[in-house]
């Protein structure tokens, strides 16, 4: 059944999804380790949103300890911050645009040191995948 | 009878062909990503031609576009509705100096002949490409690397004069330093932007007549790099070669969907030349380095080493993968982070992609170039890293955004492309690549081809109004 974007219920839903999936656990197993991997998405608001909205993930080692909504589109928790228009998101979570692709070109904002982020291209990409993976309804 | 075949003709030694002349391995190239149709294909006999050639271009309004072997997989080596100038026609051997160690040449001189030429003299051109199938021209005119480049830098840096056309028509003999040095480092590497060169003398060097190659394997990345900065450092080792290479581990879930995925492994050929009778010492070669496996050692007569590759593109040829798409990614990566470069994309990576073709390393001396427009990353050491695939066409839409994250992966990571493989920049990615030379390389575009004729559809350099039309 599909959770409501932007609610905690699919915020818990995303966690449950990244700590079953073993393409991330394999993917990410170095991710988070010896540096801070909690990663902030921040949803700006746009044409198909009417407010900013900020998930907040706490990752290491190739599981997911938490994730929520949080207010502020910014965190002191926080390693990286990939932050965009909030119906590029919404094509990346439909998969019709490849996250990857939204990193190399720039049209998805990197905060934090984006060699390291680049250095684990692999757990990245595992990760949007997990987070496509969550059924979604939108709003 | 198209009304510009006559004129034309009647300016020439050589041959013009027109459309219904052609076969298809002229729309095309080893890409075969792109199929274009020129108005005239000139096999140009002399100089001279190549002079009247563009000249007629100029007058006509025609863009004006060169080809050697067409090895090149994006926009070049090709022509829209204009003329395709088809040098391989200009491939005499002009002169050699054995006691300078250097022969002049024709553009259209292919490697492979060359090095039959000069073998009886015990030279050979200081660096050769892989695949000798290729021309002196077209290689120049995009760098040219090979197995001794770490040494010798790009065949492009062995040229020591030219004769060039430029794209206002007129000839110019130009070296590496001297007065029309600019000239000469826009050409080399310059993708025929500015220039056509027609005579080139290269730098030989005397070889010995076997070769003995180590096969080495390494099952990680960074001991076969480690390995490589010793490789590089010592002047044991004449050439050398690697790969990464599959072992299929069975399937994975990559985005959801399983596939296959490998363990990649590291082999390294490192070769050394020899005297007859008096093969190397084997332990004091390898001393030092530290490799997973030693595998196989092979001697050669060096003449076959330098055709190694025939065999392997003979089994392209006849498994038909040749006629695939070639759109090859290939880079040069700066040492620091190539590793995690090449993990994070082989990583994913599905074997399957690499049916007739590989995964290409070649570790580099930055400094061994001179080239302005080669572009590398700065620093001692690089690695080149290339994915090479054949394409069934119908794959295409499937492949294409891996290869082209991949590209973009390794340019964000602060790799430089190398440009003869499948680039699809944008005008700000094009002028990222070129950096501070981008001004300069337009500079000599605007100079050099003054309406902007030469090789038009790759690389975008402004050009001022006027520039050729079309048609």
């Amino acid at each position: 059944m599909a959770v409501r974007f932007g609610t905690a219920d699919w915020a818990a839903a995303l966690k449950q999804e990244i700590n079953g999936s073993s393409e991330y656990r394999n993917a990410a197993d170095k991710w988070g380790v010896g540096f801070n991997g909690n990663l902030l998405f921040v949803f700006e608001a746009d044409e198909e949103a009417p407010q900013d909205r900020s998930l907040m993930l706490r990752l290491s080692g190739g599981s997911c300890q938490d994730a929520e909504f949080v207010d502020a589109n910014s965190h002191p928790d926080a390693g990286f911050v990939l932050r965009g228009p909030a119906r590029l998101w919404r094509e990346i979570l439909q998969r019709k645009t490849m996250a990857a692709t939204a990193i190399l070109t720039g049209k998805l904002k990197v905060e934090g040191e984006r060699m390291q982020l680049l250095k684990h291209t692999a757990a990245n990409r595992a990760l949007i995948h997990c987070t496509a993976s969550v059924e979604t309804g939108w709003d | 009878m198209d009304r510009l075949y006559r004129p034309l003709e009647e300016k020439l030694n050589g041959v013009v062909l027109t459309p219904d002349q052609l076969t298809s391995d002229h729309q095309t190239n080893f890409g075969r990503l792109h199929h274009w149709m020129p108005r005239f294909v000139v096999q140009p006999k002399t100089h001279q031609d190549v002079v009247e050639t563009v000249r007629f271009a100029r007058e006509h309004g025609l863009f004006l576009s060169t080809r050697g072997a067409a090895h090149s997989q994006s926009e070049l080596g090709i022509n829209r509705d204009g003329i395709l100038l088809d040098m391989k026609s200009m491939d005499k051997v002009l002169a050699l100096d054995q006691q300078a160690q250097t022969v002049d040449v024709e553009a259209g001189v292919v490697w492979r002949n060359l090095v039959h030429y000069l073998k009886k003299y015990s030279l050979v051109p200081r660096v050769l490409t892989n695949n000798l199938g290729v021309t002196v021209g077209g290689t120049v005119a995009m760098a040219g690397i090979g197995v001794a480049s770490f040494k010798y830098g790009s065949q492009g840096d062995n040229v020591l004069e030219m004769d060039v056309v430029t794209g206002a028509g007129e000839t110019v003999t130009c070296g590496p330093d001297g007065p029309e040095e600019e000239l000469f480092w826009s050409v080399v590497a310059g993708l025929g932007q500015v220039a056509i060169a027609t005579r080139l003398r290269l730098q030989l060097r005397r070889f010995k007549p076997m070769t003995r190659t180590y096969y080495l394997l390494y099952d990680d990345i960074h001991p076969f790099l480690s390995d490589s900065e010793k490789i590089m450092d010592d002047s044991r080792w004449d050439h050398i070669e690697s790969w990464s290479s599959p072992c299929p581990q069975g399937l994975k879930p990559v985005d959801g969907h399983r596939q296959p995925f490998a363990k990649w492994f590291f082999p390294y050929h490192l070769t050394v030349e020899y005297e007859e009778g008096s093969p190397p010492d084997d332990v004091a070669m390898l001393a030092g380095l530290t490799p997973y496996d030693n595998l196989y050692t092979d001697d050669l007569p060096t003449i076959d080493f330098f055709e190694r590759m025939i065999p392997v593109f003979e089994l392209w040829k006849k498994a038909g993968t040749w006629e695939f798409i070639h759109p090859w990614m290939e880079c040069v990566l700066p040492w620091n982070i190539a590793a995690d470069c090449i993990n994070q994309i082989l990583v994913d990576l599905s074997p399957g992609i690499l049916i007739g073709g590989h995964i290409l390393l070649w570790p580099a001396k930055g400094p061994s170039s001179r080239s302005r427009l080669f572009m590398r990353p700065e620093g001692e050491n690089l690695v080149g890293f290339g994915i090479l695939p054949a394409i069934p066409p119908k794959y295409w839409d499937q492949v294409r955004p891996i290869l082209e994250n991949a590209s973009r992966l390794c340019v964000a990571m602060g790799a430089k492309r190398y440009l003869s493989g499948y680039i699809d920049f944008t005008q700000e990615e094009w002028e990222t690549h070129y950096g501070d030379k981008w001004d300069w390389f337009a500079g000599c575009k605007n100079k050099w081809d003054p309406d902007g004729l030469l090789n038009p559809g790759f690389v975008p350099l402004r050009v001022p109004p006027g520039a050729a039309r079309k048609g």
